[in-house]
């Protein structure tokens, strides 16, 4: 019941950032309309940063208490995690061929968050590959660890290394200096998002939970 | 710059498929997982 809540309250929350991304947001007056691309992708990026950390949390948490419960947090965080971070980066690249002239860069930006896609893909190609759920827990939680370490290499890599993205405008040092319209435009898209996020993952926990009981 | 609207909607389209296969995806799952003939079987966790 709390998640067919939580699934409409999701859904008008998409509603409503699709609403503030193309009627309220007004036409950036560099890019043009193009730039509307932002309210996706980095929402996109962010919630991929929350799942990730949720995988971090729920991996440490599996290792101190051996928990089958942790364990399922790290699963069910890193399949919408992964997804995100799929989303954040077609959506870059989409967005880079007519802003950059190209669809792809070895910008450490760019390169950064490719690793950090296929890092969670193998995380769960690890999942699938050992049948001992104790063993699979266990080496799955030592990559969640080892994989969130990529989290602020991405977040920082703007600032660490000369890059063609952009550096960051939003979770920066200085305050942002977006105009209030875009800004609140992207912080509604950014709850939708968290709320799409906190669905998907009740979802995939409690199938999570159901495959554990039947395999038990 | 010109608007570039088939980049745009590129970009959202195909974010829409991808969130809504998932959705459907775990729909499937669940529902499968409710049927008694699974209920009795044994499922290997992902």
């Amino acid at each position: 019941m709390a998640a067919r809540a939580l699934g409409w309250l999701t859904v008008l929350a998409l509603i409503a950032g699709l609403g503030a991304a193309f009627g309220w947001a007004p036409r950036e007056a560099v890019q043009g309309n193009v730039q509307r691309i932002m309210y996706l992708h980095v929402p996109a990026v962010l919630t991929a940063y929350l799942a990730f950390a949720l995988v971090f949390v729920g991996s440490v948490g599996y290792l101190l208490t051996r928990r089958a419960g942790w364990d399922r947090l790290a699963l069910a965080a890193a399949e919408p995690g992964v997804l995100f971070t799929g989303i954040t980066i077609a959506s870059g690249s989409i967005w880079g061929k007519p802003t950059w002239g190209t669809w792809w860069t070895w910008d450490a930006r760019l390169t950064s968050t490719a690793v950090l896609f296929l890092v969670y893909v193998g995380y769960l190609l690890l999942r699938g590959m050992v049948d001992e759920p104790d063993r699979r827990a266990r080496a799955a939680a030592v990559v969640g660890i080892l994989g969130a370490a990529n989290i602020p290499i991405v977040h920082f890599s703007v600032k660490w290394w000369r890059a063609l993205h952009q550096p960051s405008t939003i979770l920066g040092p200085e305050p942002s200096p977006i105009a209030a319209p875009i800004a609140a435009a992207l912080l509604i898209n950014w709850i939708a998002f968290t709320l799409l996020f906190a669905y998907l993952l009740a979802k995939r926990m409690e199938i999570a939970q159901l495959e554990d009981t039947h395999a038990g | 710059m010109p608007d570039n609207w088939g980049y745009v909607f590129s970009a959202y389209g195909l974010a829409a498929v991808a969130l809504l296969g998932y959705w459907r995806r775990l729909a499937g799952r669940a529902k499968r997982l409710a049927r008694p003939a699974v209920r009795a079987g044994n499922v290997r966790q992902g």
